[in-house]
């Protein structure tokens, strides 16, 4: 049976016993009320009963079968093994393999015929071993399902507490779920860690954090891997991009638009401003790298060549930077303004009443005192700047060069991320698993800007009353 | 407390005399140009929005329509092994309908009718065969796909050469220029004339629907615990933390974690949409979270305190009362993370999305795309025709992004509550 069939089957079952379960709740609570007692008929409304034996029907049946899947391949490839037809097989490991997992594939149907013939005559027994471990899981699991059903049934009283069973389950789920974070969490450091270990066991962590050397390819193709690994250019471009080009567009725009929407703008102005702005931030992040790419990278190349700068790429890091700096002016603006927007009013009239003109009352007194908020928005834009892939993917290049010529092309952390990884991926090379420390280097730098970003907006931040 | 210090002795300040007059001319003039500096912000940004709106745009329609050219095929008399009375698909592929379809043009257009065409042209001829079998015993006329180049010439940007074959079928009257409902049917292919969206359409359908599935009853489940049920300990704190920096790690960190976890470790299909979905739902979930946590603090207490009040247990409270008026909100949180995960490219290219993939998924664990991941592969691309396909494909894109974020801001306004 395959598994929506028996997911929809047990379903089933749960609503036949979710039905059962409340009519003998019904029934006994007719029953008490008929005998006229003072007190409250049941405990838990009639409901929760019927759901308390649907969990009991439902959840260990299913949890069976969740193990039992992943134990049936084990057992039906022994049961296979045992067969008269494998006697022929050859001893060796390697292709003992590759013929069982033939003979598995056509017997489950996701392939049309075998290629070895010693496959073909494993595909029966395969067939009958794999019906004959699913009617077994099945029959344990209708078992199971009936048992609990029963069970649950049985202790079905007036005065037995199905609500407070039903919602310790619920409150379970509950706190199952809130884990997912953390095992995620747990997820990105473990393998992270994992992969970038067997990359340090290869290459000297210190000269990949301080080398200045990045050509992985030649050290794929064995031309020494000592100095090949050096990511300093990496990180001065993803610095370059992230911090300086698209910081020099990004908090100039997004501050003033912040404060000239809080400040100066009509309401209805801001009321139409605002979401535009924010369109800025939800456009995808491949529509600008193909508009740097296509757009923007060829006309500043063409500028710089006007300008007398002949080496200018057609892949340059001001490319990349001004639209990234472009995509972040949301992120600096909305932050600005939540933080101009806190500074109470009476600083702002205060600052009026003195006779300061209104840009003289914002450089003096509100931005002073939005300072912290400003800051940390600031912080987080890095953050998020220097983790973005695309736009520098399509619009930065690849050439790891160290230079601070906005018209050179740089290269990336995450552009290198992303070389590394696609392609021909075996995962014993250090040029493989080079793209694991990147992301274990990148995921540390963010993590750090955005603890101390928010660092710096709670504890900075001036308390007004 | 100290006496009060002495008034300063000086005369009251001459507003009128020159010296003050330009100080204040200064400061009014730094005004200003504070101001108009606060409204070039703006306006370079919003300058900034509409180029790369137009930009697509002028680039895009274009890829929504094609050049057509009418072709005049004498069935009964043309090398065709067909016979009208058994048409199968196998017979089609067999029917030597390239030789055909070329013979017919080169009778039509010349001896360079071959680059006038595009070489899938034949398939045209067998969709008609296939829709009208009668018309194989006549001459019949039927609009193929002209080549890229005469496609681009068409529209204005092509080479000279192409030019004037432009020029010279117009005035025979022989080419047209149609809607490309190519363009929305079919898939990634070779040839820009034939190739469409609906494959990377029905992928990121798919992803969707996994990474939705996935992330919003998790979402709302975490929010409900942390937000109502939570005692303040060592566990929920390490939960929150792990949220607020899963929100924060960018989201190809996301798809290294997919790489390894999904792929290497408990091997699932590759570029599946179900690896995908899986990948973007982990990164959803922080956001669903959030807006969640949001939109549960936003129901007042009073509520939960009524519903308390005459009998109910917390789990009734938090099902019955809290949670349907915090709904809208948490909906609201949950487009505008789908939005996001919908134009995500990076996570996916690292679970292998970025193969040629020719077919629609039919399932979650077909090798699939998206359209992100599409535009990027045909940004790629070196035949010129490409240029305004990715761009087409960035316009359906972006409708559906400012369509999903649009929604969540009408919900917001018409569910918003104060209480």
């Amino acid at each position: 049976m395959t598994g929506p069939a028996i997911l929809l089957l047990l379903a089933g079952l749960g609503a036949i016993a979710w039905v059962s379960g409340r009519a003998r709740a019904l029934r006994l609570k007719a029953s008490v009320q008929a005998q006229g007692t003072q007190r409250a008929p049941l405990h838990s409304l009639p409901g929760y009963h019927g759901w308390y034996v649907a969990l009991w029907t439902v959840v260990p049946a299913f949890l069976f079968l969740a193990v039992w899947a992943n134990v049936t391949p084990a057992l039906v490839t022994g049961a296979v093994l045992d067969s008269p037809a494998a006697q022929s097989l050859p001893s060796d490991a390697f292709s003992r393999g590759a013929i069982l997992g033939e003979a598995r594939a056509v017997a489950s149907g996701s392939q049309a015929a075998v290629f070895n013939p010693l496959s073909q005559a494993l595909v029966e027994p395969y067939r009958a071993a794999t019906s004959r471990y699913g009617i077994a899981g099945a029959i344990l699991a209708a078992v199971l399902a009936f048992a609990g059903g029963a069970y649950a049934f049985t202790r079905i009283r007036p005065d037995f507490r199905a609500r407070t069973r039903v919602e310790r389950l619920v409150m379970a789920v509950l706190l199952l779920a809130s884990l997912i974070a953390i095992i995620t969490t747990l997820g990105i450091v473990a393998s992270l860690l994992w992969e970038s270990l067997r990359f340090f066991s290869m290459v000297n962590p210190i000269d990949f954090l301080f080398g200045t050397k990045w050509s992985p390819q030649s050290a794929a193709l064995g031309y020494g891997n000592d100095d090949a690994f050096g990511a300093v250019p990496l990180f001065w471009g993803t610095i370059f991009i992230g911090a300086i080009i698209a910081m020099i567009v990004a908090i100039p725009l997004g501050l003033m638009s912040a404060i000239y929407l809080t400040q100066y703008a009509q309401p209805s102005v801001r009321k139409w401003m605002k979401p535009i702005l924010e369109v800025l931030a939800g456009v995808p992040t491949v529509v600008y790298g193909y508009f740097a790419a296509l757009t923007i990278a060829p006309a500043l190349r063409d500028f710089a060549v006007s300008i007398g700068i002949h080496s200018a790429s057609s892949e340059s890091a001001l490319a990349a930077g001004l639209v990234m700096g472009v995509m972040i002016i949301p992120f600096v603006s909305s932050m600005a303004d939540d933080s101009i927007a806190a500074v109470p009013q009476s600083m702002r009239d205060g600052s009026l009443a003195m006779g300061a003109t209104t840009s003289e009352t914002i450089r003096k007194v509100l931005i002073p005192a939005a300072l912290p908020g400003v800051v940390g928005g600031v912080l987080l834009a890095v953050s998020r700047a220097i983790g973005e892939t695309m736009i520098v993917v399509m619009a930065a290049g690849l050439a790891a060069n160290l230079t601070a010529n906005p018209f050179a092309s740089v290269t990336t952390v995450t552009t290198q991320i992303v070389q590394l990884l696609t392609g021909d991926q075996e995962f014993d090379s250090a040029k493989t698993l080079a793209a694991f420390a990147l992301g274990l280097v990148l995921f540390i730098v963010t993590l750090l800007l955005n603890i101390v970003a928010l660092r710096v907006v709670k504890k900075y931040r001036e308390a007004y009353e | 407390m100290t006496a009060p210090l002495p008034f300063p002795k000086r005369l009251p300040t001459d507003w009128k005399s020159d010296a003050m007059q330009k100080r204040i001319a200064r400061r009014y003039a730094s005004e200003r140009r504070f101001k108009a500096f606060g409204m070039a912000a703006v306006l370079v940004s919003a300058a900034f929005l509409a180029f790369l709106l137009f930009s697509m745009m002028g680039n895009g329609l274009r890829g929504f329509t094609r050049t057509e050219i009418a072709l005049k095929i004498d069935f009964p008399t043309s090398p065709l092994l067909l016979d009208p009375a058994t048409i199968s698909d196998h017979a089609l592929a067999n029917a030597n309908l390239p030789m055909v379809t070329s013979q017919a043009a080169q009778k039509l257009l010349g001896k360079d009718a071959d680059a006038l065409l595009s070489p899938n042209a034949w398939l045209s001829i067998r969709d008609a065969i296939k829709a009208d079998p009668t018309i194989l015993s006549r001459v019949a006329t039927i609009s193929v796909p002209a080549s890229t180049g005469l496609d681009l010439a068409a529209k204005s940007t092509g080479s000279p050469d192409n030019e004037a074959a432009y020029q010279r079928l117009k005035t025979e009257g022989l080419v047209s220029t149609g809607f490309n409902s190519t363009f929305l049917t079919s898939s990634d292919g070779t040839d820009p004339t034939q190739v469409g969206i609906w494959g990377a359409f029905k992928g990121s359908l798919l992803t969707m629907l996994v990474t939705l599935i996935l992330s919003f009853p998790v979402g709302v489940a975490t929010a409900l615990y942390l937000e109502e049920y939570a005692r303040k300990n060592w566990l929920t704190d390490i939960i929150e933390v792990s949220i607020n920096n899963l929100a924060a790690v960018p989201s190809i960190i996301f798809g290294l974690l997919g790489l390894s976890i999904f792929l290497n470790l408990l091997h699932l299909p590759r570029s599946a949409a179900l690896v995908g979905g899986l990948t973007l739902a982990l990164m959803t979930m922080p956001v669903i979270v959030i807006a969640g946590r949001n939109a549960i603090k936003a129901v007042p207490p009073s509520i939960r305190d009524a519903a308390l009040g005459v009998g109910a247990s917390p789990v009734q409270v938090v099902f019955h009362h809290v949670l349907p008026l915090a709904l809208p909100g948490i909906l609201t949180g949950t487009i505008i993370g789908m939005a996001r995960a919908l134009g995500e490219t990076a996570p996916l290219l690292m679970i292998g999305m970025r193969a040629f993939i020719a077919t629609p998924p039919g399932g979650v664990t077909d090798p699939a795309t998206v359209l992100p991941v599409q535009i990027y592969l045909w940004s790629d691309e070196v035949s010129k025709g490409f240029v305004e396909k990715t761009s087409a494909a960035i316009i359906v894109l972006l409708v559906f992004l400012l369509a999903m974020n649009g929604l969540a801001i009408y919900l917001r306004n018409k569910f918003e509550k104060r209480w």
